[in-house]
Protein backbone atom coordinates (compact mmCIF):
# COMPACT_ATOMS: atom_id res chain seq x y z
CA UNK A 1 0.00 0.00 0.00
CA UNK A 2 1.53 3.36 -0.94
CA UNK A 3 2.11 5.93 1.73
CA UNK A 4 -0.16 8.94 1.21
CA UNK A 5 0.15 12.37 2.76
CA UNK A 6 -2.60 14.79 1.71
CA UNK A 7 -1.59 18.37 2.45
CA UNK A 8 -4.25 21.07 2.71
CA UNK A 9 -5.75 23.68 5.00
CA UNK A 10 -7.93 22.61 7.89
CA UNK A 11 -11.13 22.98 5.84
CA UNK A 12 -13.05 20.68 3.53
CA UNK A 13 -12.64 22.85 0.46
CA UNK A 14 -10.66 21.39 -2.42
CA UNK A 15 -9.29 18.40 -0.49
CA UNK A 16 -12.52 16.92 0.76
CA UNK A 17 -13.25 14.84 -2.33
CA UNK A 18 -9.86 13.11 -1.98
CA UNK A 19 -10.41 12.55 1.74
CA UNK A 20 -13.82 11.02 1.00
CA UNK A 21 -12.40 8.77 -1.74
CA UNK A 22 -9.66 7.46 0.54
CA UNK A 23 -12.07 7.02 3.43
CA UNK A 24 -14.65 5.30 1.23
CA UNK A 25 -12.03 2.85 -0.01
CA UNK A 26 -10.78 2.34 3.54
CA UNK A 27 -7.26 3.42 2.56
CA UNK A 28 -5.15 4.85 5.39
CA UNK A 29 -3.62 8.25 4.75
CA UNK A 30 -2.04 11.12 6.61
CA UNK A 31 -4.64 13.88 6.55
CA UNK A 32 -2.12 16.69 6.99
CA UNK A 33 -3.97 19.91 7.74
CA UNK A 34 -2.08 23.16 8.04
CA UNK A 35 -2.99 26.42 9.70
CA UNK A 36 -3.12 29.51 7.50
CA UNK A 37 -0.22 30.96 9.48
CA UNK A 38 1.96 28.01 8.44
CA UNK A 39 1.15 28.44 4.77
CA UNK A 40 3.77 30.99 3.70
CA UNK A 41 6.57 28.71 4.91
CA UNK A 42 5.22 25.64 3.10
CA UNK A 43 4.11 27.42 -0.07
CA UNK A 44 7.50 27.50 -1.82
CA UNK A 45 7.89 23.73 -1.50
CA UNK A 46 4.65 23.02 -3.28
CA UNK A 47 4.88 22.24 -7.03
CA UNK A 48 2.78 25.27 -8.03
CA UNK A 49 2.65 27.18 -4.74
CA UNK A 50 -0.83 25.81 -4.14
CA UNK A 51 -2.56 23.12 -2.13
CA UNK A 52 -3.94 20.51 -1.96
CA UNK A 53 -0.89 18.43 -2.77
CA UNK A 54 -0.65 14.66 -2.46
CA UNK A 55 2.69 13.26 -1.46
CA UNK A 56 3.12 9.61 -2.43
CA UNK A 57 5.73 7.44 -0.68
CA UNK A 58 7.40 10.48 0.79
CA UNK A 59 8.81 11.54 -2.52
CA UNK A 60 6.44 12.14 -5.40
CA UNK A 61 4.22 15.19 -5.39
CA UNK A 62 0.95 15.57 -7.22
CA UNK A 63 -0.88 18.90 -7.36
CA UNK A 64 -4.37 20.04 -8.49
CA UNK A 65 -7.38 18.85 -6.50
CA UNK A 66 -9.18 16.95 -9.28
CA UNK A 67 -5.97 15.34 -10.53
CA UNK A 68 -5.27 14.09 -7.01
CA UNK A 69 -8.81 12.81 -6.60
CA UNK A 70 -8.75 11.11 -10.02
CA UNK A 71 -5.41 9.42 -9.25
CA UNK A 72 -6.75 8.11 -5.94
CA UNK A 73 -10.06 7.04 -7.50
CA UNK A 74 -8.21 5.10 -10.21
CA UNK A 75 -5.81 3.50 -7.75
CA UNK A 76 -8.67 2.37 -5.51
CA UNK A 77 -11.33 1.17 -7.99
CA UNK A 78 -13.60 4.17 -7.73
CA UNK A 79 -13.05 5.63 -11.19
CA UNK A 80 -15.30 3.48 -13.38
CA UNK A 81 -15.21 -0.04 -14.85
CA UNK A 82 -13.79 0.81 -18.28
CA UNK A 83 -12.38 3.75 -20.19
CA UNK A 84 -15.74 5.07 -21.32
CA UNK A 85 -17.10 4.97 -17.76
CA UNK A 86 -13.94 6.69 -16.56
CA UNK A 87 -14.54 9.53 -19.02
CA UNK A 88 -18.16 9.81 -17.99
CA UNK A 89 -17.01 10.11 -14.37
CA UNK A 90 -14.44 12.74 -15.43
CA UNK A 91 -17.25 14.65 -17.13
CA UNK A 92 -19.37 14.69 -13.97
CA UNK A 93 -16.37 15.79 -11.90
CA UNK A 94 -15.86 18.74 -14.25
CA UNK A 95 -19.56 19.62 -13.86
CA UNK A 96 -19.18 19.64 -10.08
CA UNK A 97 -16.08 21.82 -10.44
CA UNK A 98 -18.21 24.37 -12.31
CA UNK A 99 -20.92 24.10 -9.63
CA UNK A 100 -18.37 24.91 -6.92
CA UNK A 101 -17.13 27.89 -8.96
CA UNK A 102 -20.72 29.11 -9.18
CA UNK A 103 -20.96 29.17 -5.39
CA UNK A 104 -18.01 31.50 -4.95
CA UNK A 105 -19.98 34.75 -5.27
CA UNK A 106 -22.27 33.33 -2.56
CA UNK A 107 -19.32 32.55 -0.27
CA UNK A 108 -17.85 36.03 -0.79
CA UNK A 109 -21.02 37.82 0.40
CA UNK A 110 -20.91 38.36 4.15
CA UNK A 111 -24.31 39.99 4.69
CA UNK A 112 -26.69 37.08 5.50
CA UNK A 113 -29.71 38.49 3.65
CA UNK A 114 -27.74 39.42 0.55
CA UNK A 115 -26.04 36.03 0.68
CA UNK A 116 -29.37 34.20 0.63
CA UNK A 117 -30.48 36.38 -2.30
CA UNK A 118 -27.34 35.62 -4.28
CA UNK A 119 -27.67 31.93 -3.46
CA UNK A 120 -31.28 31.86 -4.59
CA UNK A 121 -30.25 33.36 -7.92
CA UNK A 122 -27.36 30.89 -8.35
CA UNK A 123 -29.73 28.08 -7.42
CA UNK A 124 -32.32 29.14 -9.96
CA UNK A 125 -29.88 29.83 -12.78
CA UNK A 126 -27.31 27.12 -12.30
CA UNK A 127 -28.02 24.50 -9.65
CA UNK A 128 -31.63 23.64 -10.49
CA UNK A 129 -31.14 23.35 -14.27
CA UNK A 130 -28.10 21.17 -13.74
CA UNK A 131 -29.76 19.02 -11.05
CA UNK A 132 -32.68 18.47 -13.42
CA UNK A 133 -30.30 17.08 -16.06
CA UNK A 134 -28.60 14.90 -13.47
CA UNK A 135 -32.00 13.58 -12.37
CA UNK A 136 -32.78 12.59 -15.98
CA UNK A 137 -29.38 10.93 -16.32
CA UNK A 138 -29.88 8.97 -13.10
CA UNK A 139 -33.30 7.78 -14.21
CA UNK A 140 -31.94 6.79 -17.62
CA UNK A 141 -28.88 5.00 -16.17
CA UNK A 142 -31.19 3.07 -13.87
CA UNK A 143 -28.61 1.78 -11.38
CA UNK A 144 -28.97 4.55 -8.83
CA UNK A 145 -25.45 5.70 -9.65
CA UNK A 146 -24.27 8.28 -12.14
CA UNK A 147 -21.93 5.97 -14.05
CA UNK A 148 -22.45 2.30 -14.76
CA UNK A 149 -23.67 -0.05 -12.06
CA UNK A 150 -21.54 0.97 -9.14
CA UNK A 151 -20.36 3.86 -7.00
CA UNK A 152 -17.69 6.09 -8.54
CA UNK A 153 -15.94 9.23 -7.40
CA UNK A 154 -18.53 11.13 -9.48
CA UNK A 155 -21.25 10.13 -6.99
CA UNK A 156 -18.97 11.12 -4.11
CA UNK A 157 -18.28 14.50 -5.75
CA UNK A 158 -21.98 15.32 -5.93
CA UNK A 159 -22.35 14.18 -2.33
CA UNK A 160 -19.55 16.53 -1.24
CA UNK A 161 -21.06 19.44 -3.19
CA UNK A 162 -24.58 19.06 -1.81
CA UNK A 163 -23.47 18.63 1.81
CA UNK A 164 -21.21 21.63 2.35
CA UNK A 165 -21.97 23.76 5.44
CA UNK A 166 -22.98 26.60 3.10
CA UNK A 167 -25.38 24.39 1.15
CA UNK A 168 -26.90 23.05 4.38
CA UNK A 169 -27.35 26.61 5.61
CA UNK A 170 -28.71 28.27 2.47
CA UNK A 171 -30.01 25.48 0.25
CA UNK A 172 -31.88 23.03 2.43
CA UNK A 173 -34.54 22.40 -0.24
CA UNK A 174 -32.34 22.26 -3.35
CA UNK A 175 -32.90 18.57 -3.99
CA UNK A 176 -36.62 18.42 -3.29
CA UNK A 177 -37.52 18.27 -7.00
CA UNK A 178 -34.83 15.67 -7.71
CA UNK A 179 -35.64 12.51 -5.73
CA UNK A 180 -33.11 10.24 -7.48
CA UNK A 181 -30.27 12.67 -6.86
CA UNK A 182 -31.45 13.17 -3.30
CA UNK A 183 -31.49 9.40 -2.79
CA UNK A 184 -27.98 9.08 -4.23
CA UNK A 185 -26.64 11.78 -1.90
CA UNK A 186 -28.24 10.03 1.08
CA UNK A 187 -26.87 6.68 -0.04
CA UNK A 188 -23.30 8.01 -0.26
CA UNK A 189 -23.59 9.56 3.18
CA UNK A 190 -24.77 6.21 4.59
CA UNK A 191 -21.86 4.16 3.25
CA UNK A 192 -20.27 2.88 6.50
CA UNK A 193 -16.71 3.96 5.71
CA UNK A 194 -17.85 7.40 4.61
CA UNK A 195 -20.22 7.75 7.56
CA UNK A 196 -17.39 6.94 9.95
CA UNK A 197 -15.12 9.56 8.34
CA UNK A 198 -17.84 12.24 8.45
CA UNK A 199 -18.55 11.54 12.10
CA UNK A 200 -14.90 11.89 13.06
CA UNK A 201 -13.53 14.58 10.72
CA UNK A 202 -12.64 18.01 12.12
CA UNK A 203 -15.65 20.33 12.18
CA UNK A 204 -14.87 23.30 9.96
CA UNK A 205 -16.86 26.22 8.62
CA UNK A 206 -16.30 25.20 5.00
CA UNK B 1 -12.94 2.48 -36.73
CA UNK B 2 -14.77 4.58 -34.15
CA UNK B 3 -16.56 7.68 -35.44
CA UNK B 4 -15.80 10.93 -33.65
CA UNK B 5 -17.87 14.08 -33.98
CA UNK B 6 -16.52 17.05 -32.07
CA UNK B 7 -19.21 19.70 -31.68
CA UNK B 8 -18.16 23.26 -30.80
CA UNK B 9 -18.37 26.86 -31.88
CA UNK B 10 -16.29 27.93 -34.84
CA UNK B 11 -13.62 29.05 -32.37
CA UNK B 12 -10.48 27.56 -30.88
CA UNK B 13 -11.50 28.18 -27.27
CA UNK B 14 -12.33 25.08 -25.31
CA UNK B 15 -12.49 22.83 -28.36
CA UNK B 16 -8.99 23.35 -29.61
CA UNK B 17 -7.09 20.98 -27.34
CA UNK B 18 -9.21 18.03 -28.50
CA UNK B 19 -8.64 19.06 -32.13
CA UNK B 20 -4.87 19.32 -31.60
CA UNK B 21 -4.77 15.87 -29.98
CA UNK B 22 -6.64 14.30 -32.88
CA UNK B 23 -4.56 16.08 -35.53
CA UNK B 24 -1.31 15.24 -33.77
CA UNK B 25 -2.21 11.56 -33.73
CA UNK B 26 -3.65 11.79 -37.27
CA UNK B 27 -7.01 10.45 -36.17
CA UNK B 28 -9.89 11.24 -38.50
CA UNK B 29 -12.82 13.09 -36.96
CA UNK B 30 -15.77 15.27 -37.89
CA UNK B 31 -14.82 18.80 -36.79
CA UNK B 32 -18.37 20.12 -36.47
CA UNK B 33 -18.35 23.89 -36.01
CA UNK B 34 -21.23 26.34 -35.80
CA UNK B 35 -21.46 30.10 -35.49
CA UNK B 36 -22.60 31.81 -32.28
CA UNK B 37 -25.91 32.78 -33.85
CA UNK B 38 -26.76 29.09 -34.31
CA UNK B 39 -26.16 28.15 -30.69
CA UNK B 40 -29.80 27.89 -29.61
CA UNK B 41 -30.29 25.34 -32.38
CA UNK B 42 -27.71 22.97 -30.84
CA UNK B 43 -27.88 23.77 -27.13
CA UNK B 44 -30.77 21.52 -26.13
CA UNK B 45 -29.16 18.52 -27.78
CA UNK B 46 -26.14 18.68 -25.48
CA UNK B 47 -25.87 16.78 -22.18
CA UNK B 48 -25.54 19.94 -20.04
CA UNK B 49 -26.44 22.83 -22.33
CA UNK B 50 -22.78 23.41 -23.17
CA UNK B 51 -20.17 22.64 -25.78
CA UNK B 52 -17.75 21.16 -26.64
CA UNK B 53 -19.34 17.75 -26.84
CA UNK B 54 -17.67 14.71 -28.33
CA UNK B 55 -19.90 12.08 -29.87
CA UNK B 56 -18.21 8.68 -29.92
CA UNK B 57 -20.24 6.47 -32.26
CA UNK B 58 -23.15 8.72 -31.32
CA UNK B 59 -22.60 8.52 -27.53
CA UNK B 60 -22.02 11.96 -26.00
CA UNK B 61 -19.17 13.05 -23.75
CA UNK B 62 -19.21 16.60 -22.40
CA UNK B 63 -16.66 18.88 -20.68
CA UNK B 64 -13.59 20.00 -22.61
CA UNK B 65 -10.96 18.36 -20.39
CA UNK B 66 -12.88 15.09 -20.03
CA UNK B 67 -13.08 14.97 -23.84
CA UNK B 68 -9.41 15.82 -24.34
CA UNK B 69 -8.31 13.32 -21.68
CA UNK B 70 -10.41 10.55 -23.25
CA UNK B 71 -8.91 11.21 -26.67
CA UNK B 72 -5.39 11.48 -25.27
CA UNK B 73 -5.79 8.13 -23.49
CA UNK B 74 -7.37 6.40 -26.48
CA UNK B 75 -4.63 7.59 -28.81
CA UNK B 76 -1.41 7.30 -26.83
CA UNK B 77 -0.88 10.92 -25.77
CA UNK B 78 -1.71 10.64 -22.10
CA UNK B 79 1.57 9.42 -20.57
CA UNK B 80 3.38 6.08 -20.35
CA UNK B 81 2.08 4.92 -16.96
CA UNK B 82 -0.46 5.95 -14.32
CA UNK B 83 1.86 8.35 -12.56
CA UNK B 84 2.75 10.09 -15.83
CA UNK B 85 -0.95 10.23 -16.68
CA UNK B 86 -1.59 12.04 -13.40
CA UNK B 87 1.29 14.41 -14.01
CA UNK B 88 -0.22 15.26 -17.40
CA UNK B 89 -3.65 15.74 -15.76
CA UNK B 90 -2.04 18.11 -13.27
CA UNK B 91 -0.52 20.30 -15.97
CA UNK B 92 -3.76 20.40 -17.93
CA UNK B 93 -5.59 21.52 -14.76
CA UNK B 94 -3.03 24.33 -14.43
CA UNK B 95 -3.84 25.46 -17.96
CA UNK B 96 -7.56 25.29 -17.15
CA UNK B 97 -6.95 27.73 -14.27
CA UNK B 98 -4.99 30.04 -16.58
CA UNK B 99 -7.75 29.95 -19.21
CA UNK B 100 -10.28 30.93 -16.52
CA UNK B 101 -8.01 33.82 -15.57
CA UNK B 102 -8.14 35.21 -19.10
CA UNK B 103 -11.90 35.57 -19.16
CA UNK B 104 -12.09 38.96 -17.40
CA UNK B 105 -9.45 40.18 -19.86
CA UNK B 106 -11.26 38.96 -22.96
CA UNK B 107 -14.58 40.41 -21.76
CA UNK B 108 -13.16 43.87 -20.95
CA UNK B 109 -14.00 46.21 -23.80
CA UNK B 110 -12.11 49.27 -22.51
CA UNK B 111 -8.60 48.92 -23.98
CA UNK B 112 -6.84 50.71 -21.12
CA UNK B 113 -8.61 48.64 -18.47
CA UNK B 114 -7.91 45.50 -20.48
CA UNK B 115 -4.19 46.29 -20.46
CA UNK B 116 -4.32 46.82 -16.68
CA UNK B 117 -6.12 43.54 -16.00
CA UNK B 118 -3.75 41.72 -18.32
CA UNK B 119 -0.67 43.11 -16.58
CA UNK B 120 -2.10 42.13 -13.22
CA UNK B 121 -2.89 38.65 -14.51
CA UNK B 122 0.61 38.21 -15.92
CA UNK B 123 2.28 39.50 -12.79
CA UNK B 124 0.16 37.76 -10.13
CA UNK B 125 -0.87 34.55 -11.85
CA UNK B 126 1.07 33.69 -15.00
CA UNK B 127 4.59 34.61 -13.94
CA UNK B 128 4.53 32.78 -10.58
CA UNK B 129 3.20 29.73 -12.40
CA UNK B 130 5.87 29.95 -15.10
CA UNK B 131 8.58 30.25 -12.47
CA UNK B 132 7.59 26.86 -11.09
CA UNK B 133 6.96 25.44 -14.54
CA UNK B 134 10.48 26.26 -15.72
CA UNK B 135 11.84 24.41 -12.67
CA UNK B 136 9.69 21.38 -13.52
CA UNK B 137 10.82 21.40 -17.17
CA UNK B 138 14.47 21.67 -16.16
CA UNK B 139 14.02 18.92 -13.58
CA UNK B 140 12.32 16.58 -16.07
CA UNK B 141 15.18 17.24 -18.47
CA UNK B 142 13.60 15.87 -21.66
CA UNK B 143 12.17 19.06 -23.05
CA UNK B 144 8.68 17.73 -22.42
CA UNK B 145 6.51 18.30 -19.38
CA UNK B 146 5.99 14.63 -18.58
CA UNK B 147 8.35 11.74 -19.16
CA UNK B 148 10.39 11.40 -22.31
CA UNK B 149 7.87 12.18 -24.99
CA UNK B 150 5.05 14.50 -25.94
CA UNK B 151 1.76 14.30 -24.09
CA UNK B 152 -1.48 16.25 -24.25
CA UNK B 153 -0.03 18.41 -21.45
CA UNK B 154 2.53 19.83 -23.90
CA UNK B 155 -0.25 20.44 -26.43
CA UNK B 156 -2.29 22.21 -23.72
CA UNK B 157 0.58 24.58 -22.93
CA UNK B 158 1.10 25.22 -26.65
CA UNK B 159 -2.64 25.81 -27.06
CA UNK B 160 -2.65 28.43 -24.31
CA UNK B 161 0.70 30.16 -24.75
CA UNK B 162 0.83 30.36 -28.52
CA UNK B 163 -2.29 32.61 -28.73
CA UNK B 164 -1.11 34.50 -25.62
CA UNK B 165 2.06 35.57 -27.40
CA UNK B 166 0.17 36.31 -30.61
CA UNK B 167 -2.21 38.53 -28.74
CA UNK B 168 0.01 40.07 -26.08
CA UNK B 169 3.55 39.79 -27.42
CA UNK B 170 6.65 37.66 -27.04
CA UNK B 171 7.44 39.01 -23.57
CA UNK B 172 4.89 36.62 -22.02
CA UNK B 173 7.54 33.86 -22.07
CA UNK B 174 10.59 36.09 -21.60
CA UNK B 175 11.66 34.38 -18.39
CA UNK B 176 10.66 30.90 -19.50
CA UNK B 177 13.14 29.75 -22.14
CA UNK B 178 12.33 26.05 -21.67
CA UNK B 179 8.60 26.62 -22.10
CA UNK B 180 9.28 28.88 -25.08
CA UNK B 181 11.35 26.12 -26.67
CA UNK B 182 8.60 23.57 -25.98
CA UNK B 183 5.92 25.79 -27.49
CA UNK B 184 8.06 26.33 -30.57
CA UNK B 185 8.73 22.62 -30.83
CA UNK B 186 5.02 21.84 -30.79
CA UNK B 187 4.31 24.59 -33.33
CA UNK B 188 6.79 22.98 -35.71
CA UNK B 189 5.43 19.43 -35.51
CA UNK B 190 4.34 18.77 -39.12
CA UNK B 191 0.80 17.60 -38.29
CA UNK B 192 0.25 20.56 -35.98
CA UNK B 193 1.78 23.02 -38.44
CA UNK B 194 -0.41 21.72 -41.25
CA UNK B 195 -3.57 21.88 -39.14
CA UNK B 196 -2.81 25.40 -37.89
CA UNK B 197 -2.18 26.62 -41.44
CA UNK B 198 -5.46 25.21 -42.72
CA UNK B 199 -7.85 25.67 -39.79
CA UNK B 200 -10.51 28.40 -39.91
CA UNK B 201 -9.13 31.76 -38.77
CA UNK B 202 -11.00 32.82 -35.62
CA UNK B 203 -10.50 35.57 -33.05
CA UNK B 204 -10.56 33.20 -30.07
Amino acid sequence: MPNYKLIYFNVRGRAELSRLILSCANVPFEDYRIEHSDWPAIKQDMPFKQIPVLQVDGVNLLAQSNTIARYLARQHQLAGQNEWEQSQADMFIDCVYDLHAGMRPVAREKDPEKQQEIFDKVNEEMIQPHAKKIEEILIKNGSGFLVGNALTWADIAYYAYFTTPMMDHLGGQVLESHPHLKKLIQHVGDIPTIKKYIETRPVTSR
Amino acid sequence: MVHYKLIYFNLRGRGELARLILHHQEVAFEDFRFEREEWTKYKTGTPFGQVPVLEVDGKPLAQSNAIARYLARQHGLAGQNEWEQSQADMYVDCIYDLISGTRPIIHESDKEKQKEILQKFLKETVNPHLEKLEQQLIKNGTGFLVGKSITWADLAYYSFFSPMTERFGDSVMDNSPHLKKLVEHVANIPQIKKYVETRPKTTL
